[in-house]
C-alpha cells in the first residue's frame, strides 16, 4: 500500500508524463485505470490551455488554436503551474515559445509573448496607491542622493527585436491593414507596461528614457539613475513617471533590486 | 464603465437558506447593472487573490448581495503540506470580502509544488483522514474563518481505499469542526460511476454539520470500449434525477443555502436565474415550514 505522498508523487508523473506507476493502485473494472487517469489529464491540460489562452490572447491569435494548443500541452508537462492561482502562470511561456521549434518561422514570436505577459501580470496585479510627488518633494535635500523608488506591482518593462507593440495591438484588433503596414526590420522597442484606471497601458519609451527606467524600476538612487539620461530631460521623464502612478513608495538609503528589469543592452 | 472601489464598506452578511448562482467573470458586469433576482452569489476564490477589476466588481457587487468564497486551489488532501503563501493570500482575500461562509474541496491538487488543475480523489485511509483533518486545522486557524468542505465527484477508485467518502467526510466534520457542503450533483455522478447508492451516501451524511449544498449539471462520455463515466463539468442544466435527489437532501438536511454552478460553456444570466428559481420552489416551501415549526 502506497503512502499518500507516494500516490501523489505517481498520479502526478501519470499526468505529466504518462509514466503508468500510478495505474497499479487504481481500480480497474470496465473502465481501466488508464482510462480513469486520462479523464483528469484531460481536465489539466484543458484548464491550463484556458489559462495560458486568457493569458498570451495575441500569441493565441498569431498561431491559431491548434498550433496553440499543441505548443501549450508541451509546456504544460514540461512546466506546470508552481501554484493554484492561475493568473500567474506562467512567465516562463514566453521562454519556451523563444527555444520552440516549430515557431522558428515567427522571431517576433517570443516578444509579443513577453508583451502578452507583462500586460497580464498588469491586469491581475495586486493594487496600490501612487507615490504623492508631494511626500518626495518634502524629503529633506540631505537625502535626495539617497533616495530609492518602488514601482507599482503592475509594472514591467519589455524589450524585443521587433515592434511587438504595434503586432500585439493589430493582431488583437484583427486589423488585417495594420498588420501588414507593420515594417519588422524597424529595430528594437523598448516598453513599458502598467496599469492604468482604463486598462493596461503599453508606452514606447526611447533608449535614454529606457535607461532611467530601468535603473528606477530596478531601485537604484536617484541620482544614479537620473544620470543615464543625460541626453533626455530625466527629471521630467521623472515627473511623468509619477504623474503616472509608475511608483507607489520610496525608500531612503535601503538597497533594493525589484528585478523587473529586462537585461535590453 | 467599470465600477469604483469605495471608502464604504459593505458589512459580512450571513448566507442565507435560500437559492443563490455562481458568480463568473463574463456576468460581472450584467449583475452589476441589472441585480437579477437571486438571494446571493458564491465566487471561486482563486479567482480575487489580485488586484485590478475583478475585485472591484466584487466590492461593488457585495454590497447587494450577501457573498460565499468558494477555494479551488488550496489542496487539503495534499501529502506535503499546505502551500502556506497561497493558504495567506486567501486570507487577505477573505478580509477584504468578508464572505459569509468559506468552502473547499475534499481533494488534492498540489505535489511536489505543481499544481495540477484539478480536483483530484484521494485515497480514502486513515493516513488521508489524518493530513486532511491537519489541514482543515490549520486553515481554519491561519483565516479565522469555519470552513465547509466539498464532496468531490470522481472517476476513480484507489484498491486500498478502507473508508466509505461519506465516513470520510463525517469524520473530518466531527474531528475538526469543519461544516460540510453537500455537493448533490456530485454525489449522484460519483455513485453512478462507482456504483453507489446516491440515497445511503446522502443519509450517511450529519444533518447538523451540512451548511450549504451544490447543485449543477453534468454530462456523460462514452469511452471506445463502450463503457460511460459521469463527467462533473457543470456546463448544463441540473438534470431530473439530481433535482430529485436534492429534494431528499431537503427533507434530511433542512433548509441550506443551495448554489447553481456553471463553469462551461457558461450562458446568458438569466438561464442562472432560472435554475436559481427552479432550486428555490423546492428549498422555499422547506424553509417556511420550518420558520413556522420554530415559531410554533
Amino acid at each position: 500500500m502506497p503512502t499518500l505522498l507516494e500516490l501523489q508523487r505517481a498520479v502526478y508523473r501519470n499526468l505529466t508524463a504518462r509514466d503508468d506507476g500510478a495505474t497499479a493502485y487504481i481500480v480497474a473494472d470496465e473502465i481501466d485505470a488508464a482510462a480513469r487517469l486520462n479523464v483528469y489529464r484531460n481536465t489539466m491540460i484543458a484548464s491550463l490551455t484556458t489559462a495560458l489562452r486568457l493569458s498570451y490572447p495575441a500569441v493565441h491569435r498569431l498561431v491559431g488554436a491548434a498550433f496553440f494548443e499543441s505548443a501549450a500541452q508541451i509546456f504544460i508537462a514540461a512546466q506546470p503551474p508552481q501554484g493554484a492561482c492561475l493568473d500567474d502562470y506562467d512567465p516562463g511561456f514566453a521562454d519556451f515559445l523563444a527555444e520552440f521549434a516549430p515557431a522558428a518561422a515567427l522571431p517576433y514570436l517570443a516578444g509579443v509573448a513577453r508583451l502578452d505577459g507583462a500586460v497580464s501580470r498588469a491586469l491581475h496585479a495586486p493594487d496600490a496607491a501612487a507615490l504623492d510627488p508631494g511626500d518626495l518633494a518634502a524629503l529633506d535635500s540631505r537625502d535626495h542622493g539617497r533616495v530609492r523608488l518602488v514601482p507599482h506591482p503592475s509594472v514591467s518593462l519589455v524589450c524585443a527585436d521587433h515592434p511587438v507593440d504595434a503586432i500585439w495591438r493589430a493582431v488583437l484588433a484583427r486589423d488585417d491593414a495594420a498588420m501588414a503596414a507593420i515594417d519588422l526590420g524597424a529595430g528594437p522597442v523598448r516598453l513599458l507596461v502598467q496599469r492604468r484606471d482604463h486598462g493596461p497601458e503599453i508606452t514606447r519609451l526611447d533608449e535614454g528614457a529606457w535607461r532611467v527606467t530601468s535603473r528606477l524600476c530596478a531601485g537604484r538612487s536617484l541620482p544614479d539613475a537620473l544620470d543615464a539620461g543625460a541626453e533626455i530631460d530625466a527629471p521630467a521623464l521623472l515627473a511623468a513617471h509619477l504623474v503616472n502612478g509608475v511608483f507607489t513608495a520610496f525608500a531612503v538609503d535601503r538597497a533594493g533590486d525589484h528585478s523587473i528589469m529586462e537585461d535590453c543592452a | 464603465m467599470s465600477p469604483r472601489s469605495t471608502a464604504a464598506r459593505a458589512e459580512r452578511r450571513p448566507i442565507p437558506a435560500q437559492a443563490g448562482i455562481g458568480l463568473r467573470f463574463p456576468h460581472h458586469q450584467a449583475v452589476a447593472d441589472t441585480r437579477p433576482a437571486v438571494a446571493w452569489l458564491e465566487v471561486h476564490t482563486e479567482n480575487y487573490l489580485g488586484g485590478g477589476t475583478a475585485p472591484r466588481y466584487l466590492d461593488a457587487i457585495r454590497r447587494d448581495y450577501p457573498v460565499s468564497c468558494h477555494g479551488v486551489g488550496l489542496s487539503l488532501g495534499s501529502a506535503d503540506g499546505l502551500d502556506r503563501s497561497h493558504l495567506e493570500r486567501i486570507g487577505r482575500t477573505i478580509e477584504r470580502f468578508e464572505p459569509g461562509l468559506v468552502s473547499e474541496h475534499l481533494s488534492w491538487s498540489v505535489v511536489g509544488g505543481h499544481y495540477l488543475a484539478d480536483l483530484l480523489p484521494l485515497p480514502m485511509t486513515e493516513e488521508a483522514l489524518d493530513i486532511v483533518c491537519g489541514h482543515v486545522d490549520e486553515t481554519q486557524d491561519v483565516l479565522r474563518h469555519r470552513i465547509l468542505i466539498e464532496n468531490p465527484s470522481s472517476y476513480l477508485r484507489y484498491r486500498h481505499s478502507a473508508i466509505p467518502e461519506w465516513e470520510f467526510l463525517a469524520a473530518v466534520a466531527d474531528r475538526t469542526g469543519c461544516g460540510i457542503l453537500c455537493d448533490v450533483n456530485n454525489i449522484y455522478v460519483s455513485a453512478q460511476n462507482h456504483g453507489w447508492d446516491a440515497a445511503a451516501y446522502l443519509a450517511a451524511l450529519p444533518p447538523a454539520a451540512v451548511g450549504e449544498i451544490h447543485l449543477a449539471g453534468h454530462s456523460t462520455r462514452r469511452l471506445d470500449n463502450g463503457a460511460t463515466l459521469r463527467i462533473d463539468d457543470h456546463g448544463s442544466r441540473v438534470i431530473p434525477e439530481v433535482w430529485a435527489l436534492y429534494a431528499e437532501a431537503l427533507k434530511r438536511f433542512g433548509p441550506v443555502p443551495t448554489l447553481i454552478e456553471w463553469d462551461t460553456n457558461i450562458p446568458t444570466l438569466d438561464v442562472l436565474v432560472d435554475e436559481a428559481r427552479r432550486a428555490a420552489e423546492l428549498l422555499d416551501p422547506v424553509r417556511e415550514k420550518a420558520t413556522h415549526a420554530n415559531a410554533a
